[in-house]
């Protein structure tokens, strides 16, 4: 039994592996090819959209989403959603600076302690989901709600101002490190770390595996349940630190803090490849969809065009991203049912 | 009698909760019973009500749509510029709520015929429509909005203000709607399994089309409203409303999955919400404190079922534990391929 089990997988991930695998490839480069379209395009209608500075600021404005789009990923691979994430950022941003501008000594310990709360607010919403099997939209709906409520109730109509961030944050916000923004190298670091624990370690694996067939998981004895309350942890620490990170940089935080990022996550997660179906898309794409929305930002504001079509311009690229995902989604599936076809015959 | 209680067990719940939201909130406030205070704090919820009631048959058909606020926003400006232009209400009216229905029959295309999913592609046109209505807009947004639109909001009748009306006719209409129609019963059974309702011959592409399509022409009516009550349009109108509309729908006993849920239900969790809301204003709660306990309620109210139904499960008949957090229907019918070969061996 154990050496068919040692087989078994082997044989199913070679499988998986080749169909997923060029259907990841051709998302991927979906996602490049468009990012050096909009490049191409943006640079012969304006002369300063290629020029060193305006990278540095295209980037700097995308770093945060790049890390907000990580956690977000963890949480869309297992075929969920996370509606909450902007509320976690505010109120792990809201709450971690004012206890420490309230008190020096707290100062070194801000992004552990953020990260903890931002740990188990994900742990939160990945009980509702998983255990008390609410929908996920609905689940991240209500602690959207309950998570704001709870900082506009924390903040009590104050502010948390610069002088009480920490120091070190405030420096890491204004930082240049090899001619770029250091949060453009601290997104970069997080990134990769997510991608590389959901690539090459077994959790991220797990994850992967739920995402893309929750039964055939179920079956293999992969705790289901668990996985996807491991995901919204950690994809709600990984928030928290985006919450940290975007505090820092405004500096003035009041209780509304990253109010509506989620749409942003979302749309850098679709635009990425990441499928919403779950299970296929890589954290690294879903950044650089990230990338892609501040390079439209960006470019459309460089153009003086009206801030009003951006709005019409993402919500299409959105809607073009789904559809060529479904696209992908369907030809995986049909080359995999004819290969199974094949291998009844034989 | 049993039957009935146990059928309308959800409404019940909600009655129950609404009566003890007016106690607390009259034991809040002595303003709170007052009719004046009751009504105008009511009228300040028609526009919800309008969108809520035309979300609900798309979630009864398992699909979901965030671009609501949107197409409102769309038809609010749209009828202050035609009010603003001297065109006539009688005119506007069709005109207006043909183009909404149209902005919701495009998600229901691209859901439906492209099989895409709702929530990502609703997501899309929540920024695209909201684009829209800023472009037409203009920065300044709309002004001046003539005599005949305004009074819409003006007309009393027997004491209740017109658009107050409106909810428990939309209510009505929808019960009558859902329960009563082709359509209605068409939307049970996609929301049930669109599959076998494919096999059995219904069309579900043009029911899911209609479905938000009728959706939109409700956000249309909805945008009517808006610029009768605020006497201007611009492109940011009900932003960010969507989650208390689905939160509406939801709290009715309407299942986010499909396939359940009635349209007393919706307009009992909007009465409900609306008192507390009016509560907690009496109360001097910020508005953005109230979403805590909106949020809460959210969450309780599909919690605790689902948490009562596992104990039930577990402690009490001895049906084998089916793993209920398998997806159903749909979802995993897509992936099938992966696990044939384990299954096998």
């Amino acid at each position: 039994m154990s050496g068919s089990n040692a087989t078994t997988p082997s044989l199913k991930e070679r499988l998986g592996f080749t169909g997923g695998a060029a259907a990841l490839r051709v998302r991927f480069f979906g996602v490049i090819g468009f990012l050096v379209a909009l490049i191409v395009i943006f640079t012969t209608m304006s002369d300063r959209f290629l020029t060193g500075d305006n990278w540095r600021s295209i980037l700097f404005s995308a770093a945060i989403l790049m890390v907000i789009a990580a956690s977000q990923a963890i949480v869309v691979l297992t075929g969920n959603l996370d509606l909450s994430v902007g509320s976690i950022m505010g109120l792990v941003a809201y709450v971690v600076y004012d206890i420490g501008g309230m008190n020096e000594a707290f100062g070194p310990f801000a992004i552990p302690f953020g990260l903890l709360i931002g740990l188990v607010l994900g742990a939160i919403n990945g009980y509702l989901v998983a255990y008390l099997e609410i929908p996920s939209i609905v689940a991240t709906l209500g602690t959207l709600s309950v998570y704001r409520g709870f900082v506009s109730f924390y903040a009590n109509a104050q502010q948390v101002t610069v002088e009480e961030l920490p120091r070190y944050m405030r420096d890491l916000a204004q930082a240049t490190w090899l001619g770029l923004p250091a949060y453009v190298w601290v997104a970069i670091a997080v990134v990769l770390l997510v991608a590389l624990v959901l690539r090459r370690t077994p959790w991220g694996r797990q994850v992967y595996a739920y995402g893309s067939n929750p039964k055939a998981a179920y079956f293999f004895g992969l705790n289901s349940r668990r996985i996807i309350l491991q995901a919204y942890a950690v994809s709600g620490m990984v928030a928290a630190f985006g919450g940290l990170l975007l505090g820092a940089q405004i500096g003035n935080i009041n209780s509304l803090l990253a109010n509506g990022w989620e749409m942003q996550a979302l749309a850098a997660v679709v635009i990425g490849g990441v499928s919403i179906w779950g299970g296929s898309g890589s954290v690294i794409g879903a950044a650089i969809g990230a990338i892609v929305l501040a390079t439209i930002n960006n470019g459309l504001v460089l153009l003086h065009v009206q801030e009003f079509y951006r709005l019409l311009i993402q919500g299409t690229a959105i809607i073009v991203a789904v559809g060529v995902d479904a696209i992908v989604q369907r030809k995986v599936l049909s080359a995999t049912t004819r290969r199974r076809i094949m291998e009844v015959e034989q | 009698m049993k039957s009935l209680t146990r059928t309308f067990r959800w409404e019940l719940l909600l009655v129950g909760l609404i009566v003890l939201a007016f106690v607390w909130g009259s034991f809040l406030s002595p303003y709170f019973l007052n009719l004046n205070n009751l009504v105008f704090s009511a009228q300040t919820f028609v526009i919800f009500a309008l969108m809520a009631f035309g979300l609900f048959p798309i979630v009864v058909q398992g699909e979901i749509d965030i671009s609501l606020a949107s197409t409102l926003a769309v038809g609010s400006v749209l009828f202050a510029t035609f009010s603003v232009n001297g065109i006539p209400l009688i005119v506007a009216l069709p005109v207006v709520i043909a183009i909404c229905a149209g902005l919701g029959a495009i998600n229901g295309y691209l859901v439906a015929y492209l099989g895409l999913p709702s929530l990502a592609v609703t997501l899309g046109t929540l920024g695209a429509y909201r684009g829209l209505a800023y472009i037409l807009a203009g920065d300044a947004g709309v002004t001046g909005i003539t005599q005949e639109y305004k009074q819409i909001a003006e007309i009393w009748l027997g004491g209740i203000p017109l658009l107050l009306i409106m909810i428990p006719v939309a209510a009505l209409l929808f019960g009558v709607l859902m329960g009563w129609t082709r359509f209605g019963r068409a939307s049970y059974a996609i929301g049930n399994s669109a599959d076998a309702s494919r096999m059995a011959g219904m069309n579900v592409n043009l029911n899911r089309v209609g479905a938000y399509a009728l959706a939109g022409a409700m956000s249309g009516l909805a945008g009517l409203v808006w610029v009768a009550q605020y006497q201007s349009a611009r492109g940011d109108n009900a932003d960010g409303t969507i989650l208390f509309v689905v939160t509406a729908v939801v709290l009715g006993g309407v299942s986010i999955k499909g396939g359940s849920g009635r349209a007393l239900g919706v307009f009992l969790a909007l009465l409900l919400l609306a008192t507390l809301q009016t509560g907690m204003r009496l109360a001097n709660v910020p508005g953005t404190s109230q979403t805590l306990v909106i949020g809460l309620l959210l969450i309780l109210s599909v919690g605790v079922p689902s948490l009562v139904s596992q104990l039930r499960q577990r402690f009490g008949a001895k049906k084998p534990a089916t793993p209920a957090f398998l997806p159903s229907e749909g979802e995993t019918a897509g992936s099938e391929g992966a696990s044939a070969p384990t299954e096998k061996v």
